[in-house]
């Protein structure tokens, strides 16, 4: 009997295995277009849109850009080539990134340039920046990392005078045509059914990664008026074929990263060191330069934001220095006459004069006294803050009443990001948060996603397509895409 | 034979089914004959898997016999991602439920005594390497072996009552999934074996007529709880980001407790003729016990550094994982019937419609749970008076299911994963019962 039994246990697997060759089938969805036509897409933006991140515009992140990511989805329903200014393999690393090279036995972070396989052909005798090798191709997306609504008029933007992304894509005969022109010229030619369209962020977000503090004319905030003037000049320029679209709003910057690392990080430091928050943390608000008010703020430690509590955001660049804190040092103020130096006035010779004009004494002990504060290009305030808030809300408000009027589909970057700023976004079973390096979302600039973010960034735009045209696009598993590359 | 070889035996032998016929990660393959009936088997008297179905039907089984029986259950999962991509299938492989029974008394006594080993509860899945969820699950290996001793006895020639001491002889459980580490795909195994515990499985069986059966039965709850389970990592981060990564994951041990819910039934039996037996049942399993599933992590591998109590029991950088599972307690409808075609022969029918435990958006990899429809058919030879075959054949149905994860965003369950299942599962089965 018991032979018998053993016996039987095999042969009741095979009959099982014969029997379970039927395999349950689940049918595929059916992808469909909707009301839209997604044969020809074309991408408008700003560094968002170029695929830039951690620093830098290279391969692997223009690979990775949210434009190229829609431009697979619309493949499924009939979309065509979509052309991007990519960097060549052998100059992959473009104009150079940020990448991660270790941490310290802390646990924080260490980051160097990428130095290899540039695509830098010279300096520009202009304005001394790098200019990068030309791709002047059509493309379908023109993304240029640093432009703001504010310059999609400004003639010569595209030479080496210019914005050396813009720059790059621009044909040397057409080096006085500006954005909006080039723009216009691209729906001429491709004769997009489709955008997507995302300017606006750089209007206010370079006065704010500059603590508010830059005198550079670029890092004002834009006023509303030139705001909505240019873009309805963008959408007009979009809509003139009849092409569907995609605008997007920008996100409140003040949750990235770059404002919410150091700041904690540097309090967790310090409350490591028995230093008690009482303890005096001095720094300037308004623009920094000579000439300015430079006015002191007396404050304490306590003010820093960490845990939700405090209000002065640190800049992920204040890295470098937050550390210096209590130190007689002119560190900071060394580094920041080199950068000033080009745009000084001739009052302004040499960096003493610059100290001298600056109020500022570097044997006093940094960030401590009003002698050596804590300069205001590092330190978002409350009030910068606020100006940050009501500019990011006066532009939403117009580019959703835009959206609005002439019937396009809307994604709300900024509750989206609000959302991953709070409680991040999982999928697939991993969740993704809004901290640096560890989050999966940010890249190592603290302001621009990985080929991760860009994904969720692309399965959101994904959602607002489906629910204005009627179209049914899946989303992308944003798992197949990374976040940080860690050594 | 006593209680140990039997485990032995049921070591070797006893896998187990997911999907195999009752909802959640319930088993209900407690004999051959009730297979083929849909599963019924509270109203009835039939043989001496009575102690699992009614323990009170026990006294009124005619015979004394020894029957054993083995079913080779195969789950078809499939799954297929709401991000696109391919189905993903199941790897298969076939589990062995097995169950055993020994039920004696004096001939035309007042009372049966009996033991009964089963698997109530048990799934095995091993899903497609590159499936869409492998960072919550890969696999997992769920088993639990109830050794019953049991006793029954007849009030009156028409009522009888009876009860057994549930024994959770054996459980354990492995689960692995992947690790989505900065640095590439870790892999977690978590590996556990339950301590014993005690419970109950009691019934009240009442035949007023030839033609007229009733049956009550419960079987209480008992806790698989794993104390000092094993962890194990693979494929941790190495070079320069080691240290920064692996800090997280410290954790050598853990413990969990798997609740394995009490169930509560009741049957009808019908003999229209001397040929012909219907049994219809409805069983009520309380899964709403089953709120989380929580991991408590101890122990420190060192990963990071010396070893502190802030930094031990660390996986994924928490020392408590919790996980929601909120199931419903879950109501099933079974029906079937058995048709004496001559004295050596007889044929089962029967079906049986299962609600889910599993509430929309929770439902997670690793039981794919779904109202389920079965059908299934049997027979029995008679070899000799004492001696016979039974075989089973059952197929199961799970119906299709799909969440967006937008619905476990809404439900806090985002450490499983979206899209849709579906299962169907083969489940034959053959028997041997001897009567003396």
């Amino acid at each position: 009997m018991n032979s018998v039994f053993k016996h039987s246990v095999p042969a009741l697997g095979l009959l099982g295995l014969a029997l379970g060759g039927c395999q349950p089938n689940i049918d595929a969805p059916q992808i469909s277009a909707g009301s839209a036509t997604f044969t020809t897409y074309l991408a408008v933006g700003n560094s968002l849109t170029s695929g830039y991140a951690d620093g830098g515009l290279y391969l692997d992140g223009q690979l990775n850009s949210y434009p190229n990511i829609l431009s697979q989805q619309f493949a499924q329903v009939g979309g065509g080539a979509f052309t991007q200014p990519l960097f060549t393999p052998a100059q992959s690393n473009g104009s150079g990134y940020l990448k991660l090279t270790g941490f310290t036995a802390a646990g924080k972070p260490i980051t160097a340039n990428v130095t290899t396989n540039l695509a830098i052909r010279g300096v520009s005798s202009a304005n001394g920046q790098y200019l990068y090798t030309k791709y002047t191709d059509p493309v379908n997306n023109l993304g240029v990392p640093g432009i703001r609504l504010a310059d999609i008029q400004t003639v010569g933007y595209g030479s080496v005078a210019g914005n050396a992304f813009f720059e790059r894509i621009t044909p040397d005969a057409s080096a006085g045509q500006t954005y909006l022109q080039r723009v216009q010229a691209t729906v001429g030619a491709l004769k997009p059914t489709f955008f997507t369209e995302w300017l606006g962020s750089n209007d206010v977000l370079l006065y704010a990664t500059a603590g508010g503090g830059s005198p550079s004319p670029t890092a004002a905030i834009t006023s509303t008026a030139t705001f909505t003037a240019n873009l309805g000049l963008v959408l007009d320029a979009l809509t003139t074929g009849g092409a569907k679209g995609v605008v997007s709003t920008i996100p409140d910057v003040t949750g990235i990263p770059f404002f919410t690392t150091v700041g904690p990080s540097f309090r967790a430091t310090l409350a490591a060191a028995n230093v008690p928050t009482a303890a005096p943390f001095v720094y300037t608000t308004g623009i920094l330069a000579p000439g300015q008010p430079n006015t002191r703020v007396a404050g304490t430690l306590a003010d820093i934001r960490t845990g939700g509590v405090g209000t002065l955001l640190l800049t992920l660049t204040s890295s470098d220095y937050a550390g210096l804190y209590g130190q007689p040092t002119g560190k900071y103020w060394r580094d920041y006459y080199r950068q000033l130096k080009p745009s000084l006035p001739a009052t302004v010779p040499n960096l003493s004069v610059f100290l001298l004009a600056m109020g500022v004494d570097t044997t006093k002990a940094f960030g401590q006294s009003t002698g050596n504060p804590f300069p205001s290009i590092l330190v978002l305030d409350g009030t910068e803050q606020a100006n940050v808030a009501t500019a990011t809300n006066a532009y939403n408000g117009i580019i959703s009443s835009a959206a609005v009027t002439r019937g396009l589909a809307l994604f709300d970057a900024n509750t989206y990001f609000r959302g991953v700023a709070t409680g991040g976004q999982a999928a697939n079973a991993v969740n993704n948060t809004a901290s640096y390096v560890s989050g999966n979302i940010f890249g190592l600039d603290g302001v621009h996603p990985t080929p991760r973010g860009y994904a969720l960034v692309a399965n959101e735009i994904l959602r607002a397509i489906n629910a204005k045209y009627g179209s049914t696009f899946q989303d992308v598993n944003v798992n197949n895409y990374r976040g940080v590359v860690f050594p | 034979m006593t209680v140990k070889i039997l485990l032995l035996a049921g070591g070797t032998l006893l896998g187990s089914a997911t999907a195999a016929s009752a909802s959640g990660f319930q088993v209900n393959l407690g004999g051959q004959k009730n297979i083929g009936m849909g599963g019924v088997g509270v109203g009835l008297s039939l043989d001496q898997a009575a102690m699992y179905y009614n323990p009170g039907a026990l006294a009124l089984v005619r015979d004394n016999g020894v029957q054993v029986g083995v079913n080779g259950a195969l789950a078809r999962v499939s799954y297929r991602s709401g991000d696109g991509g391919p189905q993903r299938n199941l790897q298969n492989s076939v589990v062995t439920p097995f169950n055993f029974y020994a039920g004696f008394g004096p001939k035309d006594g007042k009372y049966k005594f009996g033991v009964a080993v089963y698997t109530p509860y048990g799934n095995k899945l091993t899903y497609d390497p590159a499936w869409e969820g492998r960072y919550a699950l890969t696999s997992i290996d769920l088993q639990s072996i109830y050794v019953q001793p049991t006793f029954s006895y007849a009030l009156t020639p028409q009522l009888s009552v009876g009860a057994g001491l549930t024994i959770l002889a054996y459980g354990s459980v492995n689960l692995q999934k992947d690790l989505p580490l900065p640095t590439g795909t870790g892999h977690i195994e978590l590996d556990g074996k339950a301590k014993t515990q005690f419970g109950v499985n009691a019934g009240i069986f009442f035949k007023p007529s030839d033609k007229l059966s009733f049956g009550l039965s419960y079987r209480s709850k008992m806790d698989a709880k794993v104390e000092n389970g094993s962890v194990t990592y693979s494929g941790l981060a190495t070079g320069a980001s080691a240290a920064a990564v692996n800090r997280s994951f410290t954790a050598t041990n853990f413990g969990a407790t798997l609740p394995l819910p009490a169930v509560a039934a009741a049957g009808i039996g019908i003999m229209p003729t001397d040929k012909l037996t219907i049994g219809l049942d409805a069983a009520l399993t309380f899964w709403s016990d089953y709120r989380t599933l929580d991991f408590n992590f101890s122990g420190n591998n060192g990963n990071a550094g010396a070893a502190t109590d802030a930094n031990s029991g660390l996986v994924g950088g928490n020392s408590v994982s919790s996980s929601k599972r909120y199931y419903q307690d879950a109501l099933a409808f079974r029906l079937g019937a058995q048709y004496k075609a001559s004295d050596k022969l007889y044929l089962r029918l029967g079906t049986s419609y299962d609600f889910t435990a599993v509430k929309d958006g929770y439902v997670g990899p690793e039981t794919p749970d779904s109202d389920r429809l079965t059908g299934s058919a049997g027979l029995s030879y008679h070899v000799t008076d004492n001696f016979g075959v039974d075989a089973s054949f059952l197929f199961e149905k799970l119906l299709q299911r799909t969440q967006t994860q937008q619905d476990l965003i809404s439900a806090g369950t985002t450490d499983r994963v979206a899209g849709t299942f579906r299962t169907d599962a083969y489940v034959p089965g053959l028997g041997l019962h001897y009567k003396f």
